[in-house]
C-alpha cells in the first residue's frame, strides 16, 4: 500500500473535498494540517516548491490541488 | 441530424448552485437532460461561511457544496465531467460540443458562473501558488507570521483581510479606486484592525521574487512604491466564464450572458442563469433562482413549441 500524506488547512474547501473523496474510496491517508505545523508547512513548500493547498503526497511524489486523475494514476503505479 | 430520440430536451452547462437548481428540477420534471461541466460545484468552493441562505443560519462554501452533492445523488442527477467548448445552431435545436463528445438538444441552459479576475501584471502568473493566491482560505494559513498584501477594495478583499487578521504578522491592503465598495460592517471591522495599513489609489504594476514572492510595486498619486511581503492575495471582481458562447448569444459590456427577466437570451431556447449572466449580483440565492427560472421557462418553451 502506497505511503500517503495529505497537506492541508482547516479552513481550506479543496482540502475538506479532497480528503472526503479519499475516505469514499476507502485510501488511508495521514492528514498533516499545515496551519499548525509550521515544519511541515516549510518541508511542502520546500518538496513542491509550491506554496498552495491541499497537497498530496504518494510515495514521494507532490501532486498539488485536488485532481482525482493524477491520483488514482499514481496509486495505481504504486500497486 | 441525430434521430429524435437522441436529442435532449435539455443540457444544463455548469454544476455551480444555478445549474445545479436547474438539474434537480429537470430530474423532477422526468425531462431528457444531461448536466455538463468540467467540476463539480463551482465557486461555493472557494468560500468562507454562508450566512445569508435562506432557511440557513449558517453554513460554509464546502458543507452547502457537499450537501447538494447528496441532494443530486437523492434526485438521480449524475453530473459529467467535460468541458464545453462551443454551443451551435443546428437546425431548430442546437448542438453542445464538448472535449469528449457532442450533444444534441432542443434548449440549453448556460449556468457555467464566473472566476477570479487576474490583475494581469508581470509576477503574476509566474508567481502562482508561490506566494501568490485568488484564494485566502485555501492558502492562507501559509502566510502565518507573515507580511502579506491584499490587492482589492471589494466585499470579497475585505473578507479575505478579516480571515487573514490572526494568521498573518502585518498586512497592506491595496485599493486601486479611492474607496472601498464593499459591505459597511467589513469596512468597520477593517478599519479598526490595527494590523492593517491601507493604501487608496493604488494600482499594483507588477509581482517581485526569487522563486517565492518577495515584494510587490504599485504607483500611488504618480509616484512608484515597493512593499516587501511573502504573500499577494488577490481579490478584484471576477469574469464571467462565457466565452465559449460568444458566437451563440449576445453578451453585454462586461461578457456577461444577456438575459431577460425570464432568463431567456438572445438566441430563443437559450436560457442563462447565475453569474455568468447579466444580473452582475453575485449571489448564492440568485444563482438558486434563475437556475429554477431558467428549467421551467425552458420547459415552458418546449411545451409551447409541440
Amino acid at each position: 500500500m502506497a505511503k500517503i500524506r495529505v497537506y492541508s488547512t482547516p479552513t481550506c474547501p479543496w482540502c475538506m473535498k479532497l480528503k472526503a473523496w479519499l475516505k469514499s474510496k476507502g485510501i488511508e491517508f495521514e492528514n498533516i494540517d499545515v496551519s499548525e505545523d509550521q515544519e511541515a508547512a516549510q518541508a511542502m513548500i520546500k518538496k513542491s516548491g509550491q506554496m498552495g493547498v491541499p497537497q498530496i503526497e504518494i510515495n514521494g511524489k507532490m501532486i498539488v490541488g485536488f485532481n482525482p486523475e493524477a491520483i488514482e494514476a499514481e496509486l495505481k503505479k504504486s500497486r | 441530424m441525430a434521430a429524435d430520440s437522441k436529442v435532449y430536451d435539455t443540457v444544463i452547462i455548469g454544476a455551480g448552485i444555478a445549474g445545479l437548481t436547474a438539474a434537480m428540477y429537470a430530474s423532477r420534471k422526468k425531462m431528457k437532460f444531461e448536466i455538463i461541466s468540467s467540476d463539480f460545484g463551482g465557486q461555493f468552493m472557494v468560500s468562507g461561511e454562508v450566512l445569508n441562505y435562506p432557511g440557513i443560519i449558517k453554513t460554509t462554501g464546502v458543507e452547502l457544496s457537499m450537501t447538494m452533492e447528496e441532494q443530486m445523488k437523492f434526485n438521480n442527477v449524475n453530473v459529467k465531467t467535460e468541458t464545453v467548448q462551443k454551443v451551435a445552431n443546428e437546425g431548430e435545436n442546437f448542438k453542445v460540443v464538448t472535449d469528449k463528445g457532442e450533444y444534441s438538444t432542443r434548449t440549453v441552459i448556460i449556468a457555467t458562473g464566473a472566476r477570479a479576475r487576474k490583475l494581469g501584471v508581470p509576477g503574476e502568473d509566474r508567481f502562482a501558488k508561490k506566494g501568490v493566491t485568488y484564494c485566502s482560505i485555501c492558502d492562507g494559513p501559509l502566510f502565518a507570521g507573515k507580511e502579506v498584501t491584499v490587492i482589492g477594495g471589494g466585499s470579497a478583499a475585505l473578507e479575505a483581510v478579516d480571515f487573514l487578521k490572526d494568521i498573518v504578522s502585518k498586512m497592506y491592503m491595496l485599493v486601486r479606486s479611492d474607496r472601498f465598495t464593499g459591505h459597511e460592517y467589513l469596512i468597520d471591522k477593517v478599519k479598526s484592525n490595527p494590523k492593517v495599513e491601507v493604501l487608496l489609489g493604488a494600482e499594483t504594476t507588477e509581482i517581485l521574487g526569487d522563486k517565492f514572492v518577495t515584494g510587490l510595486k504599485y504607483t500611488q498619486g504618480g509616484k512608484e512604491n515597493q512593499l516587501d511581503v511573502k504573500g499577494v492575495i488577490i481579490e478584484i471582481g471576477r469574469v464571467p466564464n462565457t466565452e465559449a458562447f460568444k458566437d451563440t448569444i449576445k453578451l453585454d459590456d462586461h461578457n456577461h450572458i444577456i438575459i431577460d427577466c425570464t432568463t431567456a437570451t438572445t438566441t430563443p431556447g437559450i436560457f442563462a442563469a447565475g453569474d455568468c449572466a447579466s444580473g452582475h449580483e453575485y449571489q448564492y440565492v440568485i444563482a438558486a433562482g434563475q437556475g429554477c427560472m431558467a428549467l421551467i421557462k425552458a420547459a415552458r418553451y418546449l411545451a409551447n413549441k409541440k
